[in-house]
């Protein structure tokens, strides 16, 4: 039979008792929490693999109750998720605020979470690139404005996806504070009373003795204080015991971890109100200063004003990238440097400093980071009057590892009638014979501008605002420029540096003088940062307890038999899969057994089978040692071979 | 600095004779298999797998081992016993022999492989996971160290080995074949040493969730197979070990790896601040890792919720492996980002 399936079945199994204990339970979770002995005790009798008790029983109470601490878990949980009580509106505030923090919600909240994310990585985003959907847009016109509404270009900032994580972090606290307050009861309380009959347990070690009763107490509860358990001592009718526990900072690392989760929103949470990016793209030769205007983009949050924008001022003295130039990887970029002479504010002295990817600049807590880069080629246009209407670099746009780069040089003021040019910049042009001409090296080793030439209305004087990288051509005529010695180019002008072209009808002329590299930076600023990256590492340790560290409980009983010795009974539960703690059990037993004055006996207990039979057990606990600490577990591999020492193995004719 | 050609030539030279030494090492775990009897163990184990659905839970849990101690010490334990699961040799000496065989092939395979990717990493002076072609070198050398260190913590995990040198094999196959480029310096963008921690890291955790998948997708079959289904696979599949173990197997990999796990998406986020002004910004890559983050932390709430446990956890975890593999092939090879300089 299924494992996982017969760990459900008896969890089930569980819900009944544990569920009727909960009634009599004193406040919720802190109740529940000590219920799970009685329960484990209750219900080991009908649990194949004792240590799916400990799991079944951690879930129940452990898990499902500390969610919703604070309700008498009077109904079955089985039917607390499907059937809405006819109740009050309170009752079903309380019953959706249950249903809200159970595991069940945040397990799909997460999943949906997850589905969510995945659009906003197959789907261009306005956060990310802007451009990508808009040629999205026009690429699927049809349906992109549907994809729209859906805020599918917008994912991380879609009511959606910001309601599934408010949902998932309101459960995450509903489920967090409870158990938190369970723990830090459970640590300043004492361990559980010992079951009646330990012999349920999974472990399970025993010994007559004739020392008296509270020397042996006395000796338990030092060795189990020596190996750092929080112990007790107590008495019921079946005579004395020790209960200890150990493994509580399993729990604080679950809670941290989650607490820590909290955090890293928060700190999102202040990066967004408090924190501003923006970029700029930088010729060589020019700079810009951190004022609104001087961004391309900029976006504040909304706690920012333009006032709060650290008054720095940054020039490009010089770009330079090398490339890999042989070899399977030729063209690949291996160094970019940004040499930048800065201000951290207009008064204050320049400072000479070369930004590379890795290492941003940083004035006064905002960062200056080295983003992109690109070529703007330098033209001289003249129009047709010979008058010098434009002089200077044109950004263009890298579209391939190549640098193959498109943009368009616009003149509306050109007379007698305004000049526009579109086309490419070839960084290393060639020309395979009958082909349009292409660039085959990413660096500038042999730049050549390859432009269409148009007259007409520019459309710029209008309101409606145009890309820098595009020509509005619906007002303006396209003139004759193909050239008689290379027609491949099409209907375009081809210029080497420093060569000119003349355009027809005595409009003017294009010269292009040269090329210059730009940069392109980002400037962030995030407040939120340290409590992220604290919140992070506090996560990370948060989670090594909580998977790493086992949770276990140890008890000992002494019982007067009749024949005037004491039957000393040690017995373990693991409240963590996989952690029964078989060799600290023996071990104790046998300390103990070393200490006080032994009465042998002979042990055929009426619990024990022949081993064949006990391989059933194989399945349910202890296969492999616990990934966390191997040191209980060296011991228990030791177990078996005492066993097929002292039982016939029968088993092996099974 | 320039490339070392000597060092490059040798790792290529150790990487090929990897794939050699781990393909002994396959044909020896499938002759294991095929040779492997049903062994007393392995039969009786599986004759248990049917049963114990029969057997009403009372009369299970009065089962239970006795033992005596020499301090007089009377031990009853209801815990498992490793040493009781089959084994995939079963008794049979020949299967032991080969399965021991395999191992070995298994060991001088990963120290081959070691070597290879160590002499790419010195031939470029800088760390050797810095393209597709190195980082499915690293992944795969990650995997079989996950399945050495199970079994050199004294596991018996050698039902693991069949699968683990077959993907081990592909892996590095396609890399080898596919995906290769010669050892070169770095993209500007993976200047920083946290190409170190980050990517390594990343690196080991792909091993491990691999080895956990393993385990997942044969707890699957084997728990269908203790349900008296799919009767063509029920042979071989008495000779891995129960599905409660495989279960508890992955689990405790996951559990494990998931932190570090966590670690490694933490460490890109710290380089993308530093190198991209901001720690998190929903890049491809980004997103895809915290969609595997959060689908295993779904697994492990899976793994603490009744009604949860078994099959449906296990596939989640497919389910989550399925998207580490997407972040990595797809991510890299489909959609564009600032991570796309994987350098196919
Ligand atoms: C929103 C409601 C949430 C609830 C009710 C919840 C509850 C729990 C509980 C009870 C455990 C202990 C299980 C165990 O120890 O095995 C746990 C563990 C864990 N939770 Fe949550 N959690 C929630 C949210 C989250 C979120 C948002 C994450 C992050 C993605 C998360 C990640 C984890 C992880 C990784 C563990 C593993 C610890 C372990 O297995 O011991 N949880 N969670």
């Amino acid at each position: 039979m299924d494992q996982g399936e017969n760990v459900t079945q008896q969890a089930d199994d569980l819900a009944e008792p544990d569920a009727a204990a909960g009634s009599q339970a004193p406040a919720g979770a802190d109740g529940a929490a000590e219920l799970d002995v009685t329960a484990s005790d209750v219900t080991v009798p009908n649990i194949a693999a004792p240590d799916v008790t400990a799991e079944a029983v951690a879930d129940e109470a452990g898990f499902e109750d500390m969610h919703d601490a604070g309700r008498m878990s009077t109904a079955p949980r089985a039917d607390s998720f499907v059937a809405v009580p006819r109740l009050g509106a309170t009752e079903l505030l309380r019953w959706m605020w249950r249903q809200l923090t159970s595991m069940r919600i945040a397990l799909t909240l997460l999943f949906l979470l997850s589905v969510a994310a995945i659009p906003g990585s197959l789907l261009p985003q306005r956060e990310i690139d802007p451009n990508k959907v808009l040629q999205f847009f026009s690429a699927h016109p049809g349906w992109a404005p549907f994809l729209d509404r859906l805020q599918l270009f917008d994912v991380f900032e879609s009511v959606w996806f910001g309601a599934i994580y408010s949902l998932l972090f309101v459960s995450l606290i509903g489920c967090i504070l409870p158990r938190s307050a369970a723990h830090y009861r459970a640590m300043r309380g004492a361990p559980p009373a010992a079951p009646r009959n330990l012999k349920r347990l999974p472990v399970h070690a025993s010994f007559r003795t004739t020392a008296p009763a509270d020397e042996a107490l006395a000796a338990a509860a030092k060795r189990l204080k020596g190996r750092r358990f929080r112990s007790t001592t107590g008495s019921d009718a079946a005579g004395n015991w020790v209960s200890a526990e150990k493994g509580y900072l399993r729990e604080t690392g679950n809670l941290l971890f989650h607490l820590a989760l909290i955090g890293i929103l928060v700190a999102v949470a202040i990066g967004h109100f408090f924190g501003f990016k923006g970029a700029r793209l930088v010729t060589e030769g020019t700079g810009f200063c951190d004022t609104v205007a001087g961004y391309d983009t900029l976006t504040m949050g909304q706690a920012v004003s333009a006032a709060d924008l650290p008054p720095f001022c940054i020039k490009l003295n010089k770009f330079s990238a090398t490339y890999q130039d042989s070899g399977d990887q030729f063209g690949q970029p291996r160094s970019f440097d940004a040499y930048v002479v800065y201000r951290a504010t207009p008064s204050s002295p320049a400072q000479n400093v070369d930004v590379r990817v890795n290492s941003p600049i940083t004035v006064n807590g905002t960062n200056v980071f080295l983003e992109g880069h690109g070529y703007a080629p330098v033209v001289t246009v003249r129009d047709g009057t010979g008058r010098v209407v434009y002089d200077g670099p044109v950004t263009f746009l890298g579209l391939n590892a190549n640098f193959v780069s498109n943009g368009a040089i616009k003149v509306p003021d050109a007379k007698p009638r305004g000049l526009g040019f579109q086309g490419w910049l070839l960084p290393t042009a060639v020309q395979l014979p009958g082909s349009m001409p292409t660039s085959m090296f990413p660096a500038a080793q042999n730049p050549e501008l390859i432009l269409a030439a148009y007259a007409g209305d520019l459309g710029m004087d209008g309101s409606g605002s145009q890309s820098v990288y595009t020509l509005d051509v619906s007002k303006m005529t396209q003139l004759d420029v193909k050239s008689k010695t290379n027609p491949a180019a099409g209907n375009a002008l081809e210029l080497a540096v420093g060569q000119s072209a003349a355009l027809p009808n005595g409009l003017g002329s294009i010269t292009f003088d040269g090329v210059k590299q730009w940069a392109q930076f980002n400037i962030a600023y995030d407040p939120g940062q340290p409590i992220a990256l604290g919140s992070a590492v506090a996560a990370v340790l948060g989670l090594l307890g909580s998977l790493g560290i086992r949770r276990r409980r140890i008890w000992v009983r002494v019982t007067e038999q009749t024949d005037g010795t004491r039957l000393i009974e040690v017995a373990g539960l693991a409240r963590t899969e996989g952690a029964t703690p078989t060799a600290e059990v023996t071990e104790t037993a046998e300390a103990l057994a070393g200490r006080l004055t032994v009465v042998s006996e002979d042990v055929v207990s009426e619990d024990a089978v022949p081993e064949g039979a006990a391989s059933d057990e194989a399945k349910s606990d202890e296969a492999a040692p616990d990934d966390t600490s191997t040191v209980g577990d060296a011991p228990s591999a030791e177990l078996p071979r005492q066993q097929r020492t002292s039982t016939p193995r029968t088993g092996a004719s099974a | 600095m320039s490339i070392n050609e000597n060092f490059a030539h040798y790792s290529n030279l150790f990487i090929a004779l990897a794939l050699v030494a781990y393909a002994a090492a396959f044909f020896g775990y499938c002759a294991e298999w095929a040779f492997g009897s049903r062994s007393r163990i392995g039969a009786k184990a599986s004759s248990v797998g049917q049963q114990s659905a029969a057997v009403p839970a009372q009369r299970a849990a009065e089962q239970a081992t006795a033992s005596v101690g020499a301090s007089g010490v009377a031990v009853l334990t209801r815990t498992a016993d490793e040493a009781e699961e089959p084994t995939v040799a079963g008794g049979s000496l020949r299967a032991e022999a080969v399965g021991r065989f395999a191992v070995m092939a298994t060991v001088i395979g990963f120290a081959l492989h070691f070597a290879g990717v160590l002499f790419r990493g010195l031939s470029a002076h800088r760390v050797p996971w810095a393209n597709m072609y190195e980082f499915s070198c690293a992944a795969a050398l990650a995997m079989a160290f996950a399945y050495l260190v199970l079994l050199a913590t004294g596991r018996k995990a050698r039902w693991l080995g069949l699968p683990v040198s077959f993907i081990v094999l592909v892996t590095l196959g396609l890399a080898y074949t596919v995906l290769y480029t010669d050892a070169e310096e770095l993209v500007p963008a993976l200047h920083s040493y946290w190409l170190y921690i980050h990517v390594t890291a990343a690196v080991l955790s792909t091993g491990a969730f691999g080895v956990a998948t393993v385990a997942t997708i044969l707890y699957l079959l084997k728990a269908a197979a203790e349900e008296g289904k799919l009767p063509w696979l029920s042979g071989p599949l008495q000779r891995v070990p129960s599905s409660g173990t495989l279960d508890r197997t992955a689990y405790r990999v996951i559990a494990f790896i998931f932190p570090l796990w966590t670690f490694a998406v933490i460490a890109g986020a710290i380089w993308a601040e530093k190198a991209w002004g901001r720690y998190w910004g929903w890049d491809p890559k980004e997103t895809w890792s915290f969609i595997v983050w959060v689908i295993y932390a779904a697994y492990l709430h899976a793994r603490a919720t009744h009604g949860w446990k078994g099959r449906a956890a296990a596939w989640i975890a497919l389910a989550a492996f399925t998207c580490v593999m997407f972040n990595y092939f797809g991510v890299n090879t489909l959609l564009t980002g600032k991570h796309s300089y994987a350098g196919l």
